[in-house]
């Protein structure tokens, strides 16, 4: 991950630390011209700066109302997320705490339900959820990101099996009592606990997301020796974290070449130092990534490469392992320039993609217009103003990013394990909600 | 499928093909499946059974009564599937509508609510419209084919959307095939005309121009008559042609769809469908004059035939499989065609 900022200027660090001590709106509009100066940039670290302002925004939002809460974020999520469209990450962080919310308020009314059967009868009604084998099927756990003692059950009883949506009754949740099961006390207790503290569930929630951010690479990394084996030779662009921890964990155990793209001229800089293993001291990053061994350090014989050479080393590769900056929900990907040159050479010379990502990069935004989702950067990088004369008569553009459609992409690699593409749209609707899709 | 079938046996005294051809008519707008569960709804209504086992022996017997006298049974059977699926699922489900509760009670609830499963049907022309005007991006130019009803709506929504004809920025090259020989004018001419009043140019070019014209086309939007289990359509003939020279060209590929729709059928090709087409009939001089022998010995009947025959024509379908189609829109959202079978595993198990 590369930054070009020194460290004490504004950037997630400097914001982390104002989180504390400033009054929650002044922190919102911290968050906005920071994103909207880029001066918070790569996805995991907006990803966290907004997991942070989420955390801090409902914990000084005093109501237990969840539909206050949720409008609350909603609010906050719509400015943040205007602020910097093209970071789709803040989106997927909003979305997922408007998830958690809801997730909350609906255990929450169910609990309020049982209680007011409970008053009349002193017998609660089972569980909803439980009456129906289908939705218990239907329902299959991850394990990442929610402890499973929060699982959306009622998420899946709330958008009934969508194909039978046609014929089910007007009203499914009749008065009717259904068949009285077993008294189960605990419904009662559930319903009284919820009722307080729903806003300390959604904080645990923003907490383990936030844990997620923070372990997703080495979760990640967690899967390299299926992927990577003896005296492979492995093709990578970029400096990207995620990408290098996952060489790391493989190196450990394993020899194996790696050839690396420089990603000239956005990121050339940044990677030459992850090559050499002099990483600056980065501000960004907060974690111990500044102290890590380059791999050659480890006796992996790395070939830095330029970019025009991809198509012509190609046929040597073994393997093409990619960074991401967001995954879209058809199975495409936004990645910095160039990755999709290396994706097409890839696909010529039958050469298998696997892109790395955690799954907080992965947006339920589906791609209707290619071209709005890529950013243009500093043009100086390619021609400096010392040549003024010649950016007068040229135009010149340097694009940040490129869009790799899914077909390019043979196998994704999430925190949650490998996936094929067209599985993406599974992950999406276990992590969001669809009312929260426009947020 | 609007051809009258006769050959109903009339010992029954509720006759599920008329109802259903009936339905069909008397709503431009309904959809076969619909028609289908319609259809049998009103069976229901007619035949006083009371036991659970008895309903649905009398579902399925009409069902395949219902299937064998339609030519092309596909659309039609992702209805009834999903109503037998409904009823069973409601069965066995503990709780107001099951075993414990009241079995009439489910009867009632479908008696009652026919309409209300109509109008829903329609709603979802809606839904589908709203997640795909997204795909209709300003300065386009969409092309599409049949007169499927939910493309129609989606792209009038469209219209509409951009706020009068003076700001309407998409045009539409839309593929009509060769007029049915029983009206005089193609298919989806009706769709061309509402988008012209809206100000939408509107181009019509013949099936055999697709190719040309893919050039200038940014999206391909198709609707479908089914969508079968590996997310593949059967559609009108010479959807498949279509999706094959977008795939060619790198143009996305939409398949719009309500999700009643989905057919729990796994076809492998075009001629796996479970149904007779008579597309590709080989013929020798010799069978030729055999036929036209044949048509003058029955020379009274032979108006009949024909329209018969050019109703068959007009019907065929094809299959486009999965690997062409970029995404399905439907009223559960935008999906890929590996989560419909997910959809349809969803309902069976």
């Amino acid at each position: 991950m590369p930054s070009n900022s020194v460290a004490l200027t504004p950037g997630l660090a400097s914001f982390l630390k104002s989180l504390k001590t400033n009054p929650i709106d002044t922190s919102i509009d911290d968050l906005i011209s920071l994103l909207k100066r880029r001066q918070i940039r790569h996805s995991r670290s907006c990803a966290t700066a907004t997991a942070y302002l989420m955390r801090s925004v409902i914990s000084a939002t005093r109501t237990s109302d969840a539909n206050k809460l949720i409008e609350r974020v909603q609010y906050v999520g719509r400015r943040v997320m205007a602020a910097q469209p093209r970071e789709m990450v803040v989106g997927n962080i909003v979305r997922r705490v408007l998830g958690l919310i809801r997730d909350e308020a609906e255990d929450d009314r169910e609990g309020d339900f049982t209680l007011s059967e409970a008053g009349s009868e002193s017998q609660p009604q089972t569980p909803r959820a439980l009456d129906d084998p289908s939705e218990v099927l239907s329902y299959r756990h991850d394990g990442s990101d929610r402890s499973s003692s929060r699982q959306p059950f009622t998420s899946v009883s709330a958008t009934p099996i969508s194909m039978f949506s046609l014929l089910s009754h007007p009203e499914p949740e009749t008065s009717l009592p259904g068949t009285p099961a077993s008294a189960s006390p605990s419904g009662r207790l559930l319903g009284h606990s919820h009722n307080k503290d729903i806003r300390a569930e959604v904080l645990d929630g923003i907490n383990e997301i936030i844990d997620e951010l923070g372990q997703v690479d080495d979760q990640i990394a967690a899967y390299a020796l299926e992927h990577i084996h003896s005296n492979e030779i492995i093709l990578t662009h970029t400096s990207s974290t995620t990408v290098q921890k996952f060489l790391l964990k493989a190196a450990a155990k394993r020899k194996f070449t790696v050839i690396h793209a420089e990603s000239y001229p956005n990121n050339h800089e940044a990677t030459h130092a992850t090559v050499s293993g002099q990483a600056p001291k980065d501000d960004d990053m907060l974690s111990t990534e500044a102290f890590q061994k380059p791999l050659i350090a480890l006796g992996i014989t790395v070939i830095l490469i330029p970019d025009s050479a991809v198509f012509a080393l190609m046929s040597r590769v073994n393997k093409v392992i990619l960074g991401t900056h967001s995954v879209l929900a058809n199975g495409g990907l936004v990645a910095a320039a160039g990755t999709r040159v290396i994706a097409r050479a890839a696909k010529v010379h039958q050469t298998p993609v696997v892109v790395v990502s955690g799954v907080y990069k992965l947006s339920p935004v589906y791609p209707f217009d290619f071209d709005s989702l890529i950013e243009y950067g500093d043009v100086s990088k390619v021609i400096g103003y010392e040549d003024g004369d010649l950016v007068d008569q040229i135009d010149v553009q340097n694009p940040l990013y490129d869009y790799v459609p899914a077909e390019l992409v043979d196998l994704y690699i999430t925190n949650l394990g490998g996936h094929a593409p067209s599985y993406l749209y599974r992950i999406v609707s276990d992590h969001y909600r669809k009312e929260d899709i426009i947020v | 499928m609007a051809a009258p079938t006769s050959g109903s046996p009339d010992a029954k005294p509720f006759d599920i093909v008329a109802t259903y051809n009936d339905l069909l008519r008397s709503d431009p707008d309904l959809t076969m499946p619909i028609a289908a569960i319609e259809a049998l709804v009103l069976l229901l209504t007619h035949s006083p059974s009371s036991t659970i086992s008895e309903t649905l022996d009398l579902l399925e017997k009409s069902t395949a009564h219902l299937k064998q006298s339609i030519p092309n049974p596909i659309g039609l059977s992702a209805g009834t599937d999903l109503f037998q699926r409904y009823l069973i699922t409601t069965l066995q489900r503990p709780g107001q509508l099951g075993p414990a509760g009241d079995f009439n009670a489910i009867r009632a609830h479908l008696l009652s609510n026919g309409r209300l499963f109509i109008r829903r049907a329609k709603e979802s022309r809606d839904k589908i419209a709203a997640f795909g005007r997204g795909f209709v991006r300003d300065g386009s130019t969409v092309l599409t084919n049949g007169g499927s009803r939910v493309v129609a709506s989606l792209l009038q929504k469209a219209a509409d959307e951009k706020g009068g004809p003076s700001a309407v920025r998409f045009k539409v090259i839309y593929v009509l095939s060769s007029a049915k020989k029983n009206s005089d004018e193609p298919e989806g001419m009706e769709t061309v005309r509402a988008l012209r009043a809206k100000g939408v140019p509107v181009s019509t070019i013949p099936e055999s121009a697709v190719a040309y014209a893919m050039g200038k086309a940014d999206i391909v939007i198709v609707g479908a008559e089914g969508v079968v289990e590996n997310g593949g359509i059967v559609s009108r003939m010479g959807t498949y042609q279509i999706g094959l020279l977008a795939k060619a060209m790198g143009k996305p590929f939409y398949v719009v769809a309500e999700s009643h729709k989905f057919v729990r059928i796994y076809p492998l090709g075009q001629y796996d469908l479970p149904i007779e087409q008579r597309v590709i009939d080989f013929k020798t001089e010799e069978d030729v004059a055999d036929e036209a022998k044949q048509q003058k010995a029955v020379s009274t009947e032979t108006s009949d035939a024909k329209a018969v025959n050019t109703a068959d024509s007009a019907d065929v379908v094809d299959f486009t499989p999965p690997h062409l189609i970029s995404a399905l829109i439907t009223d559960s959202g935008v999906l890929t065609p590996s989560a419909v079978s997910e959809e349809l595993i969803k309902i069976w198990f």
